[in-house]
């Protein structure tokens, strides 16, 4: 085939594509989302399965007993999940560290990188708490040696301790680890460690699901006009933009 | 139906009322089956075909497994192609198959592919428009024209080849002695047959569809391409709190108060706290909608306290159960019913079912399931017959479901039948099956259904 006719050829499939998208009307597509068929168990499932991973305890205990759903998993063991995530959260990792080698000492022992990022936020807090020679201590006796083994742990040690270097942290540039996001990002990280010693996966599936949403409206997009669910708050079906 | 009964139901009421009739007839047929079962089955293919041939140039085996070339090979029109029995299933995620080239013969002019059912069975897969082959004596991908492009490496006696296609990502893959050799964009519309063939003499090849484990280890390789899609699914970013807000929904309404409550609460105390108070405070008036006493009947429900049940809504809410031979009333005298046959009081049960079940107005779909009610009767282990759905929890819910919908419909602010039947969540996954189901649909019925079962099993790993 020449150049030319393969160009001629490649046009006439972009114009057919362009045209060709089907329009699908609101009642059409009411007809279509009529005939799929959803069991209320896998919904509630679904919803279990997100209080759950996500720590609700007393909410999925609850919805247990209102919807007869088993949960996936003993609901002690959210309890002590919980409690360390808490721990983290307000800043006692000492506390937090306690809980989980209660829990499981293999979490840490097997997760170095976690272990890293707990210790370096227990150097975080004492900065935070003004404690300056305990915290220089700390870095140099507990998170200096695992940085020689680590090149990463290294970098985010000197990033740590740069704090120190600043009178007024609230106004370095790496004021960031005083954030509570900070907190936030070492405490989930331990939440998934926890869930995934006990077999569990570390997320939920629901967040995955609204995205799937997104995706396959995406790629029926290429193909199709139809009422989309723009609002996922809502779940509203929009009328088709032709 | 009296004139004046006729008048109290509205379009919404009947049309809640026979959805759940619906869901019902669904359950009773699906309810026992495993979520695998209730795919969609497509044929596979399974031998070679023997009816339709290239004219002599081969020679399939009696066990349809095997191919040979029987002569001298002339000209290029003498190739020897068997397809499959059936062509290649599409309502999937993968596809593969795989030969062994068990002689080379003279010139090893072997190939592996994909053609359509209009193929000339003269020429090898891949030199003709539509279709698609990995030869042997070159190791060039040939793709609808008789000039072939740089792939992998050649194979002769002794190698086992794979062709598969992956719906997904609408490609071709070869593989060679279990190790992936390449893929190709697959443009080919329609269904396509797995194809075998020979060119010169004493070729022979075997061919597995299955029957036999394969040399490449295709569920790594599914397992690999999958993660490769959900990667892109993750990549997309939604509004954090979206989950919070839909499970909150979800548990108004079905009418989970407690759980509601607790969940709320433990919103509050999270760090950062999540607040799920909607902006828009009609809304949230609708959805929590009668939800304590939508919360009182569905625990009377479950714990089968049927009676409790009927003077409850006939004193809330008696235009529900003014008509006693609504739908919704139908339901709950089943489950009295029901509920009587579980506590072993079947002369009850009996006198029950004949005073009540006679009052129903004649429907051949209502007329199935109160016989699946009687026949509950007829076991000694009626949990184990195939009428034990009926006396599963998952029923008690559907009934409760259908309270709670029926209760929802009476709120004057709200319009749309479809509300009350489906939560957000509900609505969610409908769209979700939809849009995947009618983008196969228009891609040649290329690719996966999406089942909500399969994303739950994956919950539990060990």
């Amino acid at each position: 085939m020449s150049l030319f006719w393969i160009f001629i050829h490649h046009l006439a499939e972009v114009q057919t594509m362009a045209t060709s998208k089907k329009l699908i009307t609101k009642q059409e597509w009411e007809k279509k989302l009529a005939d799929v068929k959803v069991r209320k168990e896998e919904m509630n499932k679904l919803v279990m399965n997100f209080l759950v991973t996500e720590g609700y305890v007393e909410a999925a205990e609850k919805f247990r007993l209102e919807s007869g759903t088993e949960p996936d998993i003993d609901l002690a063991t959210i309890t002590d999940r919980m409690a360390v995530k808490k721990a983290v959260q307000s800043g006692n990792v000492v506390d937090a560290i306690e809980k989980v080698n209660d829990l499981n000492p293999e979490i840490l022992d097997t997760n170095p990188q976690l272990f890293f990022h707990l210790q370096q936020q227990r150097l975080i807090e004492l900065i935070r708490d003004g404690k300056v020679e305990e915290a220089l201590e700390f870095a140099q006796e507990e998170l200096a040696p695992r940085g020689e083994e680590n090149q990463s742990f290294l970098e985010e040690l000197e990033r740590t301790v740069a704090l120190l270097a600043f009178e007024d942290v609230t106004n370095c540039p790496v004021r960031d680890l005083l954030d509570i996001s900070q907190r936030l990002k070492t405490a989930s990280e331990v939440n998934a460690a926890i869930l995934t010693s006990q077999s569990h996966e570390k997320d939920p599936k629901l967040p995955s699901l609204l995205k799937m949403l997104v995706w396959a409206q995406n790629q029926l997009d290429e193909k199709a006009t139809y009422p989309r669910i723009n609002d996922l708050s809502t779940a509203a079906l929009e009328d088709p933009a032709v | 139906m009296s004139e004046a009964t006729s008048r109290n139901q509205s379009p919404a009421t009947d049309l809640i009322g026979s959805y759940f009739l619906r869901l019902w007839h669904q359950n009773s047929k699906t309810l026992g089956l495993k979520p695998e079962e209730l795919e969609e089955e497509e044929e596979l293919p399974t031998a070679l075909d023997t009816v339709k041939s290239s004219g002599g140039f081969s020679f399939v085996g009696p066990d349809k497994l095997s191919v040979s070339y029987p002569n001298v090979n002339l000209h290029g029109h003498d190739v020897g192609v068997v397809q499959a029995n059936r062509p290649a299933p599409s309502k999937r995620f993968l596809y593969y198959f795989e030969i062994c080239v068990k002689n080379a013969g003279a010139k090893g002019q072997i190939a592996i592919g994909f053609t359509t059912s209009a193929f000339t069975l003269k020429r090898q897969p891949g030199w003709e428009a539509n279709s698609c082959g990995y030869h042997g004596d070159d190791g060039l991908l040939y793709h609808g024209h008789g000039k072939g492009d740089a792939f992998g490496p050649t194979y002769t006696t002794g190698d086992t080849v794979g062709g598969g296609i992956n719906y997904a990502t609408q490609e071709f893959f070869f593989t060679k002695n279990g190790v992936l050799v390449g893929s190709v964009h697959k443009d080919i519309k329609g269904s396509v047959f797995p194809t075998v063939s020979v060119h010169s003499q004493s070729e022979e090849v075997a061919v597995n569809f299955g029957k036999e484990d394969f040399v490449f280890d295709l569920e790594a390789y599914e397992a690999e391409e999958r993660a490769k899609q959900q990667m892109k699914i993750d990549n997309i970013s939604i509004s954090q709190d979206a989950s919070h807000g839909i499970v909150r929904s979800y548990l108004q309404h079905y009418g989970y108060q407690e759980t509601l409550n607790l969940f709320d609460i433990a919103g509050q105390s999270t760090i950062p706290p999540i607040s799920l108070v909607p902006e828009n405070g009609s809304k949230e008036e609708d959805m929590m909608y009668a939800l304590n006493q939508r919360n009182i009947l569905r625990q009377l429900i479950r714990y089968g306290e049927i009676d409790d049940t009927f003077s409850r809504l006939h004193e809330w809410y008696p235009q529900i159960v003014q008509d006693d031979t609504s739908t919704v009333c139908i339901l709950l005298h089943c489950q009295k019913f029901i509920e009587l046959v579980r506590v072993g009081k079947l002369e009850e049960a009996i006198l029950y079912g004949r005073n009540e079940f006679a009052k129903f107005k004649e429907s051949s779909e209502l007329d199935d399931l109160v016989k699946d009610c009687a026949a509950l009767l007829a076991y000694e282990q009626p949990l184990k017959s195939s009428f034990g759905y009926l006396l599963q929890e998952s029923h008690r819910e559907l009934v409760a479901d259908a309270v709670n919908a029926m209760i929802l419909s009476t709120n004057p602010n709200v319009k749309d039948a479809t509300f009350c039947m489906h939560s957000n969540l509900e609505r969610l996954i409908r769209q979700i099956s939809a849009c995947v189901l009618e983008k196969r649909s228009l891609n040649g019925d290329h690719g996966e259904a999406f089942h909500l079962s399969k994303i739950l099993k994956s919950i539990k790993k060990v």
